[in-house]
């Protein structure tokens, strides 16, 4: 378990972080998300003893210092740091080998990370042949080779494309049932979403909100959003249906009405039905359910990428 | 059009470096090398007189006349040595001459041979020997015309007029030297002054072009290739790799003292390439003093990368370690006789040549080849060298610390 308490980091007169806590359980995937500048890296550097804090303290179960720390977290940079001129295999054995793992052990594991990685007949090819996705992919296979408990992953897919995203995404997954904890920051909603067990949003230096994704939907009181377009809104606006469902809007302009919902999938059906009784005639059907992005727009008032 | 150049030309102003680069740096090369050619500043320059060792064997009247002449000299400072002390200095490099008076020299004055006065020089020091000369020469055959006009005045006036009363004589005498003190016809400048290089005991299988050759541009390459290495550790703080390496186990001093080890090993290998060619290639004697080449090798090695991470850690960008290098290296090659052999330059840059990396690099491997020196009388370079290179160490881990270990 790691448990972070009011950890504060300035840089001159910019505080990069005030007072943030948290706690991660072991073999969670834990993400940090937030715009560019609110303080994901600095917490990362912190947890991997690059940086000290200002103020407050860092427990982690088994690791009491630096030197414990430092064998045992892997960290997977933002930057993709690869010796461009050494093939995959040469650069794997270069950062391995400091963690003093014996030759053939770290052979051993270098192959078994190419193949994790999905690269293992790429083995032989300079780093500099290899496409984005690839290069993040031997980024990862980088920092795994001394078997960490904890890996650190500083937004780990930027420029990446869909196909080695998912990749990506598959190797963590796959780390993270070897029982690894991994603590992944991103600015990606749909990434938090699809790996992250718990999820702090952070904000300017501070922690917004944290908990499991449907915890802070709650929180945010974010809702799901239903829009039926109708042939002609006329004959509804004639009726009850504003008592029937209360939260209906109308958009005049494209004869469309929108519900906010609480749980779409439940809610779908008897709304229709109240619409079409009471006379409408529903040309289409669009649905969008509450996802992070507008999660984080109800906390923090501002889009994620702003 | 105009407004393009008008944003070129603000762009170019507000770019200091450019700006250095194109006219500064420039106009400080051509004043260098002006300077080294004695294109400038010949007034002051040859107002500096030229230390000159005198060993006076013949210790006679005569003798101590002459050095008393040479002393009223003003391009001269003469200073009294014994033989040995002095041909020692000399062969060392810390005097360019040594004025040797053998014994006879009154003898030979009154026989009318030619003088046993000889100039033990320093072949490398080939300008200050070219200004000695010229004035010792003079000096010499203006003394030996005075005594040899002297001489055959008297004899002829003893012979034709043995009656004449002394007084008359004496001031015949007198004014008939005066008369001919301008002749020295009778003398070559050869055989008034003998000239002996001291300069090493095999001299005849050296060459002093190609040691210079040999040394000065081994220096001056190891200096931009061990710089360029150097400025590796700036591309890898730019590409996330140093900051990976920190994220590992290694201490930042290791990450340092790597890139200097590689830095020292790469110079080693160079330097050792590069004197094996000469062997191969112009037949550069190696085996003349093999310890002392291993260990001017090894030392040089040292200062030199030892500067090439200085360089770097100095910088804060790739670009700026580059532009640095290039300056830095050009002006301490040409000052420290890289570009320009030493011996050619005017004695203030041969003193300003001290402060160059490339200077004690250099006068190791002429103390080596050239001098043929023993080890123990090149151990102070080889010192100086070493020194050098702990004191850019040094240095070069605080600004490591603060520019290159920095990261957020």
């Amino acid at each position: 378990m790691i448990k972070v308490n009011n950890i504060s980091k300035s840089f001159g007169a910019i505080k990069a972080l005030k007072d943030v806590s948290f706690t991660i359980k072991e073999a969670e995937i834990f993400g940090l998300l937030g715009p560019n500048g609110a303080g994901k890296s600095t917490t990362i550097n912190i947890l991997n003893t690059l940086l000290q804090p200002d103020k407050g303290e860092i427990i982690i179960d088994g690791l009491p210092n630096k030197e414990e720390r430092k064998l045992n977290i892997g960290m997977v940079p933002q930057e993709i740091a690869l010796y461009e001129d050494l093939s995959a295999y040469d650069n794997l054995l270069f950062w391995g080998s400091l963690y003093n793992i014996h030759k053939d052990e770290l052979k051993k594991r270098i192959l078994e990370a190419l193949k994790l990685v999905g690269l293992l007949d790429r083995k032989n090819d300079r780093i500099k042949t290899y496409s984005g996705g690839m290069k993040r992919r031997i980024n990862i296979a980088s920092s795994i080779l001394h078997k960490p408990k904890i890996l650190l992953m500083d937004e780990p897919t930027v420029g990446v494309d869909p196909q080695s995203r998912n990749h990506v995404f598959e190797v963590i997954e796959k780390l993270n049932s070897e029982g690894m904890t991994i603590i992944y920051t991103t600015h990606y909603m749909e990434e938090a979403e699809r790996l992250c067990d718990t999820i702090a949003i952070i904000d300017l230096g501070t922690i917004v909100a944290l908990g499991t994704f449907q915890e802070l939907k709650k929180v945010s009181n974010a809702t799901d959003l239903l829009s039926i377009k109708l042939a002609d809104l006329k004959p509804i606006l004639e009726t009850d249906i504003f008592k029937k469902i209360p939260s209906l809007k109308l958009n005049n302009s494209t004869n469309t009405l929108e519900v906010a919902c609480e749980n779409i999938s439940s809610e779908i059906s008897i709304i229709i039905n109240k619409i079409q009784n009471a006379g409408g005639v529903i040309k289409s059907i669009d649905t969008q359910t509450a996802n992070l992005e507008s999660v984080f727009l109800k906390l923090t008032g501002k889009q994620l990428r702003d | 059009m105009y407004k393009l150049f008008k944003k070129d030309l603000k762009l170019f102003l507000r770019d200091k470096r450019s700006v250095f680069l194109t006219f500064l740096l420039p106009i400080l090369l051509i004043s260098l090398f002006a300077f080294a050619f004695g294109g400038i500043g010949n007034s002051t320059n040859s107002a500096k007189p030229i230390a000159l060792l005198v060993a006076d064997v013949d210790q006679t009247p005569k003798s101590k006349k002459l050095i008393s002449k040479l002393d009223s000299l003003d391009g001269l400072r003469l200073i009294l040595s014994d033989l040995k002390k002095s041909k020692t200095q000399v062969r060392k490099g810390k005097y360019a001459a040594v004025l040797v008076i053998h014994k006879g020299y009154k003898d030979s004055l009154f026989a009318r041979k030619n003088p046993p006065v000889e100039l033990w020089y320093d072949e490398a020091k080939e300008m200050e020997i070219g200004m000695l000369q010229h004035a010792l020469i003079s000096t010499l055959m203006s003394e030996i015309g005075k005594q040899n006009a002297q001489q055959n005045i008297k004899t002829y006036l003893n012979k034709q007029f043995p009656a004449m009363d002394s007084n008359l004589r004496n001031t015949i005498l007198e004014d008939a030297v005066k008369n001919n003190e301008n002749n020295k016809a009778s003398f070559s400048s050869k055989s008034v002054l003998k000239l002996t290089s001291i300069s090493g005991d095999t001299k005849e299988n050296r060459n002093l072009g190609l040691i210079q050759a040999v040394s000065g541009t081994a220096i001056l390459m190891l200096l931009f290739s061990v710089a360029g290495l150097g400025t590796s550790i700036l591309e890898e703080k730019e590409n996330g790799t140093i900051k990976r390496l920190l994220f590992s186990p290694i201490k930042g001093s290791t990450i340092l003292y790597g890139k200097m080890l590689f830095a020292f090993f790469i110079a080693v290998v160079q330097l050792t390439t590069m004197f094996l060619f000469s062997w191969v290639a112009f037949s550069l004697d190696l085996s003349m003093n093999i310890p002392a080449l291993i260990l001017m090798i090894l030392a040089t090695s040292f200062a030199v990368s030892s500067f090439g991470i200085f360089l770097a850690a100095i910088s804060k960008t790739r670009k700026q370690a580059e532009s640095l290098s290039t300056l830095i290296i050009l002006v301490m090659s040409a000052v420290g006789g890289s570009m320009i052999p030493l011996f050619i330059m005017p004695v203030i840059m041969q003193k300003i040549a001290v402060f160059s990396l490339n200077y004690w690099g250099i006068q190791g491997f002429y103390d080596i080849f050239w001098r043929a020196l023993p080890l123990v009388d090149i151990l102070p370079r080889i010192g100086v060298l070493v020194g050098i290179g702990l004191f850019m160490t040094l240095i070069s881990m605080q600004f490591f610390k603060r520019n290159i270990l920095k990261l957020i």
